[in-house]
């Protein structure tokens, strides 16, 4: 009887099991995306709705597929050749043309079209000189250059640089290899380079694509009208400017199954390490000494050079107007931008912590760890356009971006944190996870005391990453921000609108100034771990 | 016979001063502790590090001014000989011509190599298909294709088990007889090599500190370092 009833309260317990962290997790994010889609799907009201948008759709689509086609074919191609330059070529500034790379990667997309308006706009710095030596320029920057440029002044450098982590993998034996066996450029080409760039590809190309494919800030501010919107612009402005939220709720369900497809294949560079500085390369190239290839890559660094200089110089020369800007605006702007930034990366965090925490549950890690990579495929401006759909029933659709917007931040960047704080988890888990089970370490305290030491790093990288993304995010902002709701980007919009240039130049400095710092820290984290 | 005479290397961390002699057609095991300066002895040889003084010679040619591809010698590395994209015939082809455009008495070549190592069968294997054994045995029929006289292997079977690792040492035995090649071999445990090679090279803190016959290097009482080596550091001392 006695051991009966001491049973008795145990198993009661048992009926009764704590939810996985990454359950809790995995059912909140779902809530969200059954609401806010079934918001979309409410609002886009009966199937003529889509019939209607037919032309419209296919125009916006065709546009969307087009730039994002072009600039994936640009940026691949100016980034593997500036890869292959840099790999191959040792001089003197070499580390500052790679921080300049970095530099131009972490831009916030805002920032890009500041820059780009500065240097090739109408009273830019080179229209202005090209007047001033006699000329009378004829170049608009709106339209497809300017989205071009953008996009491959912001993917090349990402491009260049995710090649040159993985040519740098290449291992030395195949260089010393290539000596002995004599190889010329060609050959060196043909069996280390090539193999290389190729298993590359696919998985950037379609990043790139993917990124192109929503691009927001950038085809908004310099698309130039006339039609030219990507699905992210569509649904913007049918929300903010047409208010026709069943036009919305239907571009943003096309976005999610298009997107959809493409981050199934993005689930594959999920699985890899997170991308670090680059390491330096053990053995010099055999064919450094070519001359044909010292003329190419002179000839790519001179490009690159001509790409990404004049917009960060265009940057920088927003330094004398910062004393300008120290006004009421700039610090509630800064403010905001600051505490969103931290509470989305603080979310971001917990959120990747508990499902790398179920993740490897047995059994469990293929559905923990399927969530982020879903996340990715659920454009954040879809989603939030059903949420805002669904809040302004309910609530100042202001006050509703105080809660949404450092909410959908965290969900855009809770792929990348989940990216650095799996792997530490998985590695603890595999080297001490019996040891902690035999001493009956759980839920908490293994956190602090088995897990805690490993993720330190990871997460402190993964914190830092996801605060640059959410402290340069143009896209979610734009949906709600207003004279309550301002954050830095925002502002820098505001001026841009108001064709207030030297301002826009302070902010776009300030911006990019704290979003390096932001993408420098982690890029410092994750290479101290490796 | 491969002669190295006072040959110098300097590093911000490291100096290395080697002679060491090995005969013609010889099997000569370079031992040593790790980080002693084994892989650096074979790296010079090969060329991919320029020594600051003193010769180099095999066979009576100066190899000093010669590109690794010039020298008369192969070399397989632990890990890492074969191209991920290229079938095990590919990777062998390469030691004929690195076009990889070879005639068909040049294909008979590769066949042949591959014969040799008995991984014939699994010519249009990729290395990725393959076992760490038949990875070895591949780059060791390129090196026949290559025809060079000086063989290199830089602890080639390290990661390999104890019965694989000796089978891959009679290989290399075999057709070092039959072709009258020198092989220099960097390896960690000496009864791996007992019976095979003619001679062995003890090397530590850069300098080759004994060579001759096994039995006459691998004497504790000789060096401390060889003592501590052999794990009879105590008594030694």
């Amino acid at each position: 009887m006695a051991r009966l009833s001491s049973a008795a309260p145990e198993r009661a317990g048992r009926r009764l099991p704590r939810p996985a962290p990454g359950a809790v997790v995995a059912a909140g994010i779902a809530a969200l995306l059954a609401g806010g889609f079934a918001a979309l799907f409410s609002a886009a009201g009966e199937g003529s709705a889509l019939k209607e948008l037919g032309p419209y759709l296919a125009r916006v689509l065709g546009f969307s597929l087009a730039q994002a086609a072009v600039s994936t074919v640009l940026s691949l191609a100016l980034g593997a050749a500036l890869a292959l330059a840099l790999a191959r070529r040792r001089f003197p500034g070499r580390s500052l043309v790679l921080s300049a790379l970095g530099a131009a990667a972490a831009m916030p997309a805002i920032v890009v079209v500041f820059a780009l308006v500065a240097v090739y706009g109408r009273g830019g710095f080179l229209q202005e000189a090209l007047r001033a030596l006699g000329f009378e320029p004829d170049f608009r920057i709106f339209g497809w250059p300017g989205i071009l440029l953008a996009h491959t002044l912001l993917n090349a450098p990402f491009v260049a640089r995710a090649y040159l982590d993985a040519l740098a993998e290449v291992p030395a034996e195949h260089w010393r290899l290539a000596e002995t066996l004599g190889l010329d450029a060609r050959q060196t080409a043909r069996h280390i380079d090539w193999p290389v760039l190729r298993a590359e590809f696919a998985p950037l190309a379609s990043l790139v694509f993917l990124l192109c494919f929503t691009s927001f800030a950038i085809v908004l501010n310099l698309g130039g009208g006339g039609g030219r919107a990507t699905l992210e612009v569509a649904i913007y402005e049918a929300l903010k400017t047409d208010l026709d939220f069943a036009r919305a709720a239907w571009l943003g369900l096309v976005q999610v199954a298009l997107c959809t497809t493409v981050a199934l294949t993005l689930h594959r560079i999920l699985e890899r390490p997170p991308a670090a500085l680059t390491a330096r390369l053990a053995v010099p190239r055999p064919d450094a000494g070519h001359p044909w290839l010292r003329a190419f890559d002179v000839g790519v660094l001179a490009l690159a050079g001509l790409l990404v200089l004049p917009p960060l110089a265009a940057v920088l020369a927003g330094l004398p107007h910062l004393p300008r800007l120290l006004d009421a605006d700039l610090a509630v702007a800064l403010a905001t931008s600051l505490v969103l930034a931290v509470v989305s990366a603080l979310a971001a965090c917990l959120m990747a912590v508990a499902l790398a925490e179920s993740a490897r549950r047995p059994g469990a890690s293929a559905i923990y760890g399927l969530i982020p990579a879903t996340v990715l495929a659920v454009p954040p401006f879809a989603l939030t356009a059903g949420l805002f759909l669904l809040v302004r029933r309910f609530a100042d659709p202001a006050l509703a971006g105080l809660v949404l917007l450092p909410l959908m931040n965290a969900l855009a960047a809770l792929p990348f944190a989940y990216r650095f704080v799996a792997p530490a988890m998985t590695t603890t888990a595999e080297r001490y996870g019996r040891l902690a089970s035999l001493l009956g370490l759980r839920g908490w305290t293994r956190l602090v005391l088995v897990d805690g030491p490993a993720l330190r790093r990871p997460l402190a990288a993964a914190f830092t990453l996801a605060m640059a993304l959410s402290f340069g995010d143009f896209g979610i902002v734009a949906l709600f921000g207003g004279s309550e709701l301002r954050t830095l980007p925002y502002l820098l919009y505001e001026r841009l609108g108001a064709y207030r240039l030297d301002e826009a130049g302070g902010i776009a400095l300030l911006l990019v100034a704290l979003s390096l710092a932001l993408a420098y820290a982690s890029a410092r984290l994750t290479h101290a771990r490796r | 016979m491969l002669a190295v005479d006072d040959c110098r290397l300097a590093y911000p961390d490291f100096e290395a001063r080697y002679t060491l002699h090995v005969p013609q057609g010889a099997l000569c095991a370079v031992v040593g502790p790790s980080g002693g300066g084994k892989t650096t002895l074979l790296h010079m040889i090969a060329g991919f590090e320029r020594p600051q003084g003193g010769t180099l010679r095999f066979a009576g040619q100066d190899l000093a001014g010669l590109r690794p591809s010039e020298r008369p010698l192969a070399m397989i590395f632990q890990d890492h000989n074969l191209f991920p994209h290229l079938t095990a015939r590919q990777n062998v082809a390469l030691g004929v011509r690195p076009t990889l455009r070879l005639q068909e008495a040049e294909w008979s070549r590769v066949a042949e190599a591959l014969r040799a190592v008995d991984m014939a069968a699994l010519s249009e294997r990729l290395p990725g298909d393959m076992s760490g054994g038949q990875r070895q045995r591949v780059a060791l029929a390129r090196a026949l294709v290559t025809a060079k006289p000086l063989l290199l292997l830089d602890e080639p079977f390290g990661a390999l088990d104890p019965g694989l690792r000796q089978d891959m040492i009679g290989w290399v035995d075999r057709l070092r007889r039959e072709r009258g090649m020198t092989v220099l071999l960097t390896i960690h445990t000496p009864d791996d090599v007992a019976g095979v090679a003619d001679r062995v090279a003890f090397v530590a803190d850069g300098q080759v500190l004994a060579e001759g016959p096994a039995a006459a290097v691998l004497e504790p009482g000789r060096d401390r370092r060889i003592a501590a080596f052999l794990g009879r550091g105590a008594g030694a001392a």
